[in-house]
């Protein structure tokens, strides 16, 4: 009796063909789902890696007014970056968005992918709750974890000078607007840069690092320096960080969150050959970028080192520079010639580095326009020579140097204007850089009204010469600001460091 | 097989199930804006707060005298 009953069952439980279709395809959704939701986890311990990092490279006194800036973006990008930061990425790719009536809501956006631009707005069914749509969360969440990161390269440059709220609204303008105009227009299949050049910069060499480093050049060109940075004959000092541990361990939590970031800049697609695409719609796989991203590092510590003659913060920033090199060609370099190409990318990092800091006296105190700017869009550049000829997009137009040209031609002022201008603005408001007594005695002070090492006694703070000698820092810094306000004497003074 | 929400009363409402959902109705479009109003505020707060803060420490700290020049020697 039972066993003349199996051949029912099995019958009534074999799915059909339809039905198998259907099951492969929510797996694999899901697939996609989770693989964007642990990536996105990654990413974050490069948000605790900059955290750490920034804080351990400020003095004792702006401990927390440091961290806090990292910890502020996170609230502000955020918001921004869902009400229309997304919404830009979703429309803006052919360059301004085009109302047609063959789009969801009325929202056109590019013609490969017709409706996406509507599923971007704010209050479009895609942005909330939806049983239908598993991926558009995670991809916005992806995005945003991107934003961030753009917010936290400026942020280190404008330690110990810049007002919170200033940085804040400048992170706003530069994660939800200028990035991701420039994503919308070559970091996507569908971007103009891409479809009609063959814009090639595949893990966002120039698209984030580059394009956030010069942003934040335009910035530093309006805070100036800060007190005591410089001599009255333009020499260099250096500040002490007052942790370089924690420095050090930062910037090792940014490379282990580039993993993530790596893998996020990629597209499962697991039913289709070969599995994985990159950015544009090109075929690549996830093998292909460990390589790349492994051996940049090797090879951009290498190069930091060396350039640097041994210098620990170089060394480690030399990591960062070198995969950022290889970035925008890693989908398609061999490992030898990441390796070599991240060991220059290092090399550049340092002596651009330099020579922002002592030919032209920006005080980037981190060297992020150095690290990420200008070493961003070298990686462009590098693929022009190294990754010419590679089809691109879904018009697959062969990468080139003319491709890599106009992009950058495109992105250096979409980054530099706007990081100049608002922080122009900003600066004739008065509201860009905190007050100089502030500044001397420490932003924690007038911030949270708090030491945040209180156990620990306060010695006093050095101050290193451009000769190398390292002195108490208190008279220095107080004549360089006797210096820039050009106060007259009022009585007997004593620094800052005694006070606080 | 193991779930018993009622699918098939909701048909294609399971697209858009938040609270005052779904998505381009009058109910969303007026959280949106709430939201862009909360994160404009909070803007204005971040500046005003900040500033606040900053012009008292300053004031306190020119009133003490602690970062004046030192009377140079007749």
């Amino acid at each position: 009796m039972i066993t003349s009953l199996v051949p029912v069952w099995l019958a009534q439980a074999a799915p059909t063909t339809e039905e198998l279709k259907t099951q492969i395809d929510l797996s694999a959704n899901i697939l996609l789902e989770t693989f964007y939701f642990w990536t996105v986890v990654v990413m974050w311990l490069i948000h605790v890696g900059f955290m750490a990092y920034e804080a351990g490279a400020a003095r004792r006194k702006n401990l927390m007014s440091t961290a806090m800036k990292n910890i502020l973006t996170i609230a502000v990008v955020t918001p921004t970056f869902y009400y229309f930061g997304w919404y830009i990425y979703g429309c803006f790719e052919p360059g301004l968005p085009t109302i047609g009536p063959d789009s969801l809501d009325g929202h056109a956006g590019p013609p490969q992918f017709p409706g996406f631009c509507g599923q971007t707005a704010p209050w479009a069914d895609e942005m909330g709750p939806n049983l239908q749509n598993h991926l558009n969360g995670v991809f916005f969440l992806a995005f945003l974890l991107f934003s961030w990161t753009t917010g936290s390269i400026m942020s280190g440059a404008l330690i110990e000078r810049v007002r919170l709220s200033a940085f804040l609204i400048l992170t706003a303008i530069l994660g939800s607007f200028v990035w991701i105009m420039d994503a919308a227009w070559g970091w996507s299949a569908g971007g103009w840069l891409t479809i009609r050049f063959g814009f090639h910069d595949a893990i966002a060499s120039g698209v984030v690092h580059g394009v956030a480093g010069l942003f934040t050049l335009g910035v530093l060109l309006n805070l100036g320096p800060r007190i005591g940075k410089y001599t009255k004959d333009g020499m260099a000092r250096s500040f002490r960080g007052h942790n370089t541990h924690l420095t050090l361990m930062g910037l090792m939590l940014i490379f282990t969150g580039f993993y993530g970031f790596y893998a996020a800049c990629l597209f499962i697609t697991p039913t289709v050959f070969p599995g994985w695409l990159n950015i544009y719609g090109s075929p690549t796989t996830l093998g292909a970028i460990a390589f790349v991203i492994t051996v940049g590092f090797a090879g951009g510590f290498t190069g930091g080192w060396f350039a640097s003659k041994g210098d620990p913060f170089w060394t480690l920033s030399g990591g960062l520079a070198g995969v950022i090199a290889v970035s925008a060609g890693a989908d398609v370099y061999h490992p030898s010639l990441a390796y070599l190409l991240s060991i220059s990318g290092a090399c550049v990092a340092v002596w651009s580095g330099n020579y922002l800091e002592k030919r032209l006296r920006i005080d980037d105190a981190v060297g992020a326009v150095a690290v990420h700017g200008v070493t961003g869009f070298y990686g462009v550049f590098l693929v022009g020579i190294f990754a010419g000829g590679y089809p691109t997009g879904l018009a697959n137009v062969e990468s080139s140097m003319g491709g890599q040209l106009m992009g950058i031609m495109a992105f250096v002022p979409l980054a530099f204007l706007p990081g100049y201008f608002f922080s122009w603005i900003l600066k004739k408001m008065n509201l860009l850089r905190v007050p100089p007594e502030v500044e001397l005695e420490g932003l924690d002070l007038a911030e949270f009204g708090m030491d945040f090492y209180p156990e620990f006694e306060r010695v006093p703070e050095v101050i290193v010469e451009p000769d190398g000698r390292e002195v108490d820092s208190a008279p220095v810094l107080l004549d360089a600001y006797w210096q820039t306000n050009g106060k007259e004497p009022a009585g007997a003074g004593v620094g800052a460091e005694e006070r606080s | 097989m193991f779930d018993a929400f009622p699918y098939d009363e909701w048909g294609e409402d399971i697209a858009g199930f938040w609270t005052f959902g779904p998505g381009n109705s009058t109910g969303t479009y007026i959280l949106t804006a709430l939201g862009i109003a909360a994160m404009l505020i909070a803007f204005v707060w971040f500046v005003r707060l900040e500033n606040q803060k900053l012009a008292h420490q300053q004031a306190t700290l020119r009133a003490s005298g602690a970062l004046d020049r030192p009377p140079t020697a007749p």
